[in-house]
């Protein structure tokens, strides 16, 4: 499998070069991408020449670091100097923004390797990677299914090995549900850990950076390189749990993971099943089950989808055919020109969440919906304050179901809203969620599991996962694609 | 209740054309999306204050200059531009 | 019947901190368009705004010279609408727990103007409208403001310009900003309404946009009160609504289009987090604070015997005002020092902007001398008065001027010799005099500052000539 440990030590052992690697991925992206669709944008000219650079100080002698040299990917709604951001929007086509997203400076910093900017629902509003202006990802398991969304270029793509790791973000689970499409390892932090300066926002209140990798010691590094204070984001408070990697290993004996019945409401019996059976793994490595109830759960997807539509409706004001970005052809005047260049610059789902947003925001309703979904923001994370008292992580499925196939999202707005339910609530009570591969279903495509910890103890449950890992390595799957490491 | 009003309202405030056949879709469509946050109706309203999800406050910068970016940079995505500034043509 | 005016005023001051409010970008005034600019001051995607701590601290001493209470919670607010000179379609502002409530400007007829809050948020860009086409500036965007919202307590045209003075006047005497309403670093929204003289129920009031000059708002408020008193007169009712005051007419019209929906849709900026402000805090900025006007004025006029007239004409500019206690230190009649500013140097800095910078170029300690030179019994006030002219045009100390022998013979022994020289050789004006001829001893005093040769004191003579004659 091709994950970071393993070519850091292929570079540093000099078994292939960073460049020959560089272009075994390039070349295996030109292969596969016309049918997985996870790169928008292919950065192979700059991506070759950081590699020269590293293959430089590595034939030098230098030391290098555990990023250095590893082809990944970022999703197309991190800016990125210069290089075009997109968000998968026809509105944004041609950006090039002059300043590079946080996270990008970082990990840039250390000479990643960009293999391109992957695919996304169109301002990672989406659950499928449908919305994008340019068409789905596909499942590397089965490309008739979908990658899961938002951030379904990333997972795609490191599923099908077309990248060794990647950065989403995730505000509704757009990290961890396609992570669990795709068979693959999907990190959501606590809010604040990670900055979100250059993430282009969709609902700044839920918005999180996080790394969708194949194995949980590769999201644990890259969780441990991105997770520092940003003194440009007022949000930002940095990595407070202290870094994860060295206490993957830690013993979880005595662990109690916590079950909320309310996770298992409505959730498909294969995917179930797989989380029951992942809770007697636990088990024989010593851990406690608990099951208690979480009724505030019930109101999670309404609450979100009043936050996050309100918040997206005021960010998204900006895109107005002035400073950059789409313009519209034909107009009269300012007021026809920026109705025109939004009207088709814009797919139809942004459109209906900025409308959705600004009717909850609207005089005569912001109390009703707004307001009152704030509350019960405030009640839900009060609610898992509570549940961490019973237990140290929750176990619950990422997403009620495996990948669906492309195409059926549209047809139900409401049912493919639900298939964040599982995940929406991390994202409301701002805390730390990591999706791990735990089965498959009947016609091979990945189950995942969610572990939920308490604010800022990332450690915990990436410890929890990692011990999932080591006893359960065969849910962790390479598919036919891409580099074979 | 959702009214084809309301949806010409909030897209005005929004800055999006509607097409007139496509209004009584998308009143439909919100209707039941609407609906559906009503849930939140049936919740009883709680005494916990929301303010920030970390509980955060006091996060300012000093009142130290930083070198601004120069006018090229700053228009470099306009789509369009004249004499250093972004421009809206007048056009019809 | 006759209309009572009411008027509440929206006043926004730029704020003159280094830096614009949520980056560092510079917030100096003009600059070549676009060059005071940087990502988050033009709204790309993915920026975060930062809050600049003095444009808070600024706030406080702002909400702490009108007497407004200082919230210990405040959180900051977006209010959307879109517009190309706003970058983000949303200006960060403050709504639901702006930093100052309440506060008060008191007037000089006694009455307090009552304010209801003032917020910190942000100015919008510059755009230029040139044969229908709009260019459109950032570098004012991100400015700092706060604006200052004050209850309807507006009773005149006269009351309106005395409210926007104070407001001038003690804003930059706590140094938070130049309030150069011609720049637009102070601008005024004027929300006005007329009733029937005697009715306690408001009417309907319009509001009249961007008013940027006090005899504008003069005029502009008397068009809009005439106008609604003749709309009401002849039956009609006032429609609420924006309205804009054209100069070159006189008259106020409409600004609302179809294309302007009025909706902010305000919300807490998920992007900023809540500011707590301690009571220790307040504190030690009301320590920073400098003497208030009002105070001053008060303490002229009080302690230190100047007519009140004259007080207040020292007290309009901080600069003067500072001068004067400068110039002050240590002398018998602080009147005499007021005279010198009041009437000397201010017939050498005419306009409001000379008072405003108070450059004149006889330093306050140079002044000082000066008139201790008077209180001694040196030199007196004719002399005195020559002096400082030449020293306001070269620059030049007292001492340049004024030689030891002009300081001379004005002790108290030579001044009764020439006193009782002067009653022997006059019996006639001393006889006239004790006659009950006030007059008479004008001519005895005359005689004491001829043969001084000026360097006499004539009240001090005139006091000696008395006590000898009697």
């Amino acid at each position: 499998m091709g994950t970071i440990s393993k070519i850091h030590e292929m570079l540093v052992s000099k078994q292939c070069s960073c460049t020959e690697l560089t272009k075994s991925y390039l070349d295996e992206i030109e292969k596969s991408n016309g049918e997985l669709n996870a790169y928008v944008n292919i950065t192979g000219e700059e991506a070759l020449k950081t590699a020269e650079q590293v293959d430089k100080k590595i034939s030098g002698g230098e030391e290098i670091g555990m990023l250095e040299g590893v082809p990944m990917t970022l999703k197309d709604n991190i800016s990125t100097k210069g290089i075009e951001t997109t968000c998968c929007s026809k509105i944004l086509t041609g950006y090039k923004p002059i300043y590079n997203a946080t996270v990008w400076d970082e990990l840039a910093n250390q000479n990643a390797v960009m293999l391109g900017k992957t695919n996304m629902d169109e301002f990672a509003m989406g659950s499928s990677c449908e919305t994008s202006y340019f068409g789905g990802a596909t499942n590397p398991f089965n490309t008739k299914h979908v990658s899961g969304g938002s951030s379904g270029g990333v997972a795609s793509a490191v599923g099908a090995n077309i990248a060794a790791y990647g950065l989403g973000s995730d505000t509704g689970g757009s990290i961890r549900q396609p992570a669990s499409f795709c068979g693959i390892v999907g990190l959501k932090p606590t809010y604040g850990a990670v900055s979100r300066y250059g993430l282009i926002a969709y609902a700044s209140s839920l918005d999180q950076i996080g790394p969708i990798t194949k194995s949980v010691e590769d999201a644990s590094i890259v969780f441990d390189a991105i997770s520092k204070f940003d003194d440009r984001d007022s949000t930002s408070q940095g990595n407070l749990g202290g870094e994860t990697y060295s206490k993957l290993n830690n013993d979880i004996k005595g662990m109690k993971i916590g079950i909320a019945h309310e996770y298992l409401d409505g959730v498909r019996d294969d995917v179930k099943e797989s989380i029951l059976k992942a809770a007697e793994v636990y088990k024989s490595l010593g851990a406690e089950i608990v099951y208690f109830d979480l009724p505030e759960l019930k109101f999670a997807l309404p609450v979100y989808y009043i936050i996050a539509c309100a918040e997206a409706s005021s960010n998204l004001g900006r895109y107005d055919g002035i400073r950059f970005g789409y313009k519209t052809e034909h107009y009269n005047g300012t007021h026809d020109m920026v109705c025109r260049t939004r009207s088709e610059g814009f797919g139809d789902e942004v459109k209906k969440r900025i409308l959705l947003g600004t009717y909850v925001l609207s005089a005569g309703y912001y109390d009703a919906y707004y307001k009152k979904a704030q509350n019960l923001r405030g009640t839900i994370v009060k609610a898992f304050d509570n549940a961490f008292e019973k237990c140290d992580v929750i176990l619950a499925p990422t997403v009620p179901m495996t990948a669906f196939e492309m195409g059926h999202a549209v047809s139900d707005p409401i049912e493919t809203y639900l298939t964040d339910i599982c995940t929406v609530p991390v994202n409301i009570a701002g805390l730390p969620g990591v999706s791990v591969p735990c089965g498959f279903n009947a016609n091979g495509m990945p189950i995942g599991m969610q572990l939920i910890g308490k604010r800022f103890d990332e450690s915990t449950i990436l410890n929890a996962a990692y011990k999932y890992q080591q006893a359960a390595p065969e849910n962790f799957k390479d598919t036919k694609w891409g580099v074979k490491l | 209740m959702v009214t084809r009003e309301d949806v010409e309202n909030i897209a005005l405030l929004s800055k999006l054309f509607v097409p007139e056949e496509e209004l009584d879709s998308l009143t439909q469509s919100m209707q039941e999306i609407i609906d559906f946050a009503d849930t939140i109706n049936n919740a009883p309203t709680s005494g916990e204050a929301f303010d920030n999800i970390n509980n955060l406050s006091n996060v300012f910068r000093e009142d130290e200059v930083v070198k601004s970016y120069s006018s090229e940079e700053i228009l470099s995505n306009a789509p369009e531009q004249a004499e250093n500034h972004f421009l809206v043509r007048n056009r019809e | 019947m006759s209309y009572e005016l009411v008027a509440g005023f929206e006043t926004h001051i730029e704020l003159a901190t280094k830096t614009k409010i949520f980056c560092g970008c510079t917030t100096q005034f003009g600059g070549e368009p676009n060059t005071h600019c940087c990502p988050v001051c033009i709204g790309l995607p993915g920026t975060l705004p930062k809050l600049n701590r003095e444009v808070v601290n600024f706030a406080i001493r702002a909400g702490l010279a009108v007497h407004g209470e200082i919230a210990e919670v405040a959180k900051m607010d977006r209010k959307n609408y879109c517009y190309p000179d706003l970058s983000k379609a949303y200006q960060i502002s403050q709504l639901y727990a702006p930093l100052i409530i309440g506060g008060y400007v008191e007037l000089s007829n006694g009455r307090k103007i009552r304010l209801h809050h003032i917020h910190i948020e942000e100015d919008a860009g510059k755009l230029i409208h040139q044969h229908g086409d709009t260019y459109v500036d950032y570098n004012r965007g991100g400015v700092p403001l706060i604006e200052i919202v004050s209850e309807p307590d507006i009773r005149s045209i006269d009351e309106a310009k005395e409210y926007v003075e104070k407001l001038q006047q003690v804003m930059r005497y706590i140094g938070i900003s130049d309030c150069k309403m011609q720049e637009g670093s102070m601008r005024c929204d004027v929300n006005i309404s007329v009733r029937p003289q005697g009715s306690e129920k408001l009417g309907t009031r319009t509001e009249i946009k961007n008013m940027n000059s006090i005899t504008n708002i003069a005029k502009a408020m008397e068009y809009e009160f005439e106008r609604q008193t003749d709309l009401i007169e002849s039956g009609g009712q006032v429609v609420q609504e924006t309205l804009r005051y054209d100069d070159a007419t006189g008259t106020t019209s409409s600004m609302r289009s179809k294309e302007d929906a009025h909706d902010y849709r305000y919300f807490r900026d998920p992007d900023l987090v809540t500011i707590n402000i301690s009571r220790d805090e307040v504190e030690k900025i009301k320590a920073t604070l400098p003497e208030l006007p009002a105070d001053k004025c008060k303490r002229y006029i009080e302690e230190l015997q100047i007519p009140e007239k004259d007080a207040q004409l020292l007290t309009k500019y901080r600069k003067i005002s500072e001068y004067f206690d400068e110039a002050c230190e240590g002398v018998k009649s602080p009147k005499t020092v007021s005279n010198f500013i009041i009437g000397q140097m201010f017939s050498r800095t005419e306009t409001e902007a000379d008072k405003e910078e108070f450059a004149v170029a006889t330093t306050p300690a140079q002044l000082n001398e000066l008139v201790k030179l008077i209180d001694d019994g040196k030199i007196r006030n004719n002399l005195a008065k020559s002096t400082l002219e030449k020293m306001l045009d070269s620059g030049k100390g007292t001492l340049d001027f004024i030689s030891e022998s002009d300081m001379g013979g004005l002790d108290e022994n030579a001044l009764n010799d020439l006193c009782k020289q002067a009653v022997e050789s006059n019996p006639k004006a001393v006889e006239d005099y004790k006659s009950g001829k006030e007059k008479a001893i004008k001519a005895l005093v005359g005689n004491v500052m001829k043969n001084s040769r000026g360097k006499a004191d004539a009240t001090a003579a005139e006091a000696k000539i008395k006590e000898i004659i009697n």
